[in-house]
């Protein structure tokens, strides 16, 4: 028989079960259309969070911490080290006098009580050097409304990220440029515990960057200069120091990241951005392989479903093999009629399960969204105003429809050979 | 000349369960080119399974089936697909396919055979119309009669230009009335178009329309009869 006529062959035999085709396929459909959604919807996660670390975290850049621990394997991320070792503000001149090094700027941050007008939250309040700061993130550490002063060491300014001031990101602005705004620090380790009130105003507004970083500008940071946190805090310890690289070559990165951990005697940590954006990256291949997994037990279940229809349909069918067979018809040819049923019933079920599995992506975002729609605010509090745009790439949509006729065709694979081996006398008589 | 089918010592014994069925104990037949045999006897007489033999639909246990001068028991599976491609089936429960018209059904026999889609139609109408069913081919099995039915049936048996057309009990599921005008049909196209004919049936009334008839008893042939 030639391929066209066994493919419409197969065509007619679905079509006289259109409902039991039908089931067949929405197994497929599901199991198809499940593996796409959180597919796409966990790409599309990872590429928001790489983008938004990559603004928040240039590639040329470089942070180091106290500690011998390396980041994601232990020792962590500014956790005071194993031997007790902290980094010093002064550091920064070390650091800077080290080859491959642009600039470096030293970090002292603390959770503190921020007051604005009557609203009391907790903040992240960021002691840096503005000048130097804004070298390394030119892009993030700008003002929206206002001017950051370069050198305003003596003067009783904030800077503050968006949702310092909208903290819903909504429109509701609390504050505005000049508004004075209160920094409340409790020194829990003094004795007696004391409180100490630093009133300033705020000088500029950053404008909304929308991302989280590691040392990178947050929307929700309130940045003085360094001198004067290391007063508040009455400290000299650095908890960061973020070091821009002359380039961001891999060489340079590496080379400069040995080069300060020889500096401390490999007393502190040196993670480059591509470093976390490469474990991020692998940290989300994980994710996915797992809910592809999940994703691909249904499947699996969806082919258990295929075969079990084939194998009813073969009985059914035993007298039409017989015909097929005492007519002339090769078992190679009855075996490829069974498949090309699978076939068909893959593809049509790929997909479809393609397309609702994408749809399902996006009403899935959507929702994550908020939109102002099922969770209105809450939402984007929770998210921190993320949004995941689904990312259907090739391969996956390919894989996805090749996955669900592979899927089918394997499950065919014994019902089309049992078919292909009956023999024509038994056939024939079967009832 | 060689017979088209000739059979030798033919022996056949199934399994049914665990005791062994002695269907076939040594058939000697021959069968030469534009014949017409009835083959008669009664049921469980091994005329069914003789007639599988012939349509290499099975193989015998002992003896030689020949078909054109070639031993079937030598032939594998391949070999026996093509050769049932040249011998023309017609069964008594007709065996078309129900999701398929009358003209489909005969048209699945010559996609069998890789005939082009264009000719397949040409050559289906013009066999339909062989067989009397010209103003009824786009009908499906259920919407024929019996008789109809077995009339596609026999136009998807000549399709292919079969050496032989093999018939188990041809009209032995329609009534007595269509049943002759069926035989009258397989008469014309032997003694007309010269096809040969291979005919079971239990109804000694139909069998003596044949040129020649054997009759079976329990897995013999008893006696052969020129009519």
């Amino acid at each position: 028989m030639k391929a066209r006529d066994i493919l419409s062959y197969s065509f007619s035999a679905i079509r006289l079960r259109k409902l039991r085709a039908g089931l067949t396929t929405l197994g497929v459909v599901i199991g198809i259309a499940a593996i796409v959604a959180l597919l796409s919807i966990s790409q599309g996660l990872q590429a928001t969070i790489t983008s938004q670390l990559e603004r928040g975290f240039a590639t040329d850049t470089l942070i180091v911490t106290a500690g011998s621990g390396s980041f994601g394997m232990g020792g962590g991320f500014g956790g005071g080290g194993d031997s007790g070792f902290k980094l010093l503000v002064s550091d920064t001149q070390i650091i800077n006098n080290l080859p491959n090094v642009d600039t470096s700027v030293a970090i002292v941050e603390k959770l503190v009580n921020v007051t604005i007008g009557s609203t009391n939250r907790i903040s992240t309040v960021v002691g840096v050097n503005f000048t130097e700061y804004y070298n390394i993130y030119s892009d993030t550490f700008k003002a929206d409304t206002g001017t950051i002063p370069l050198n305003p060491e003596n003067d009783s300014i904030a800077v503050v990220g968006r949702r310092v001031i909208d903290p819903r990101l909504n429109g509701t602005v609390i504050a505005d440029v000049n508004d004075p705004i209160d920094i409340i620090w409790i020194n829990a380790t003094a004795r007696p515990p004391t409180t100490i009130t630093l009133h300033r105003n705020i000088t500029a507004i950053l404008k909304q960057i929308g991302s989280f970083g590691v040392g990178g500008p947050s929307d929700s940071n309130v940045y003085i200069p360094i001198t004067q946190a290391q007063t508040l805090f009455n400290t000299n310890e650095s908890d960061m120091i973020i070091v821009k690289l002359k380039s961001s070559d891999q060489t340079v990165i590496d080379n400069a990241t040995k080069a300060i951990k020889d500096a401390f005697s490999g007393e502190v940590s040196v993670i480059s951005a591509t470093a976390i954006l490469g474990i991020i990256s692998s940290i989300f291949s994980i994710i996915e392989l797992f809910l592809g997994g999940i994703a691909a037990i249904s499947l699996i279940v969806a082919g258990v479903g295929i075969m079990n229809i084939m194998i009813v349909s073969l009985m059914e069918r035993t007298r039409e093999i017989g015909i097929l067979k005492a007519l002339g018809t090769k078992g190679r040819t009855v075996l490829l009629i069974f498949l090309c049923e699978a076939v068909i019933i893959g593809l049509m079920g790929g997909t479809i399960g393609v397309a609702l599995g994408w749809v399902l992506a996006n009403i899935v975002a959507v929702v994550f969204r908020g939109g102002g729609v099922f969770m209105g605010n809450q939402a984007n509090a929770g998210t921190g105003g993320m949004t995941i745009t689904p990312i259907l790439t090739p391969p996956v949509f390919l894989g996805a429809v090749a996955f669900g006729v592979g899927v089918s065709v394997v499950f065919a694979l014994y019902p089309a050979w049992r078919a292909s081996k009956l023999r024509p006398v038994d056939a024939l008589r079967y009832e | 000349m060689t017979p088209i089918v000739e059979a030798v010592n033919l022996k056949k014994t199934y399994m049914l369960g665990k005791v062994p069925v002695e269907a076939l104990r040594g058939v000697n037949l021959k069968v030469e080119s534009g014949d017409f045999l009835a083959i008669l006897g009664p049921s469980g007489s091994g005329k069914s399974t003789l007639l599988n033999l012939i349509g290499a639909l099975d193989k015998p246990t002992e003896g030689k089936m020949m078909i054109e001068g070639v031993d079937i028991s030598t032939l594998n599976d391949n070999q026996l697909t093509d050769l049932r491609r040249r011998v023309g089936f017609v069964f008594q429960f007709f065996n078309l396919i129900p999701r398929f018209s009358a003209k489909e059904n005969v048209e699945l026999s010559l996609s069998i055979a890789d005939m082009s889609r264009s000719d397949r139609k040409k050559r289906a109408e013009s066999l339909l119309e062989t067989v009397g069913l010209k103003e009824r081919m786009n009908h499906k099995p259920a919407e024929l009669s019996g008789g109809e039915q077995q009339r596609v049936a026999i136009a998807r048996a000549l399709a292919n230009n079969p050496r032989f057309l093999l018939m188990d009990e041809p009209t032995g599921n329609i009534d007595s009335k269509t049943a002759n005008e069926i035989l009258r049909l397989i008469k014309g196209l032997n003694e007309e178009k010269g096809v040969t004919a291979i005919m079971v049936t239990h109804d000694q009334r139909l069998a003596t329309q044949s040129k020649k008839t054997v009759l079976m008893l329990d897995g013999l042939i008893v006696q052969e009869t020129v009519n």
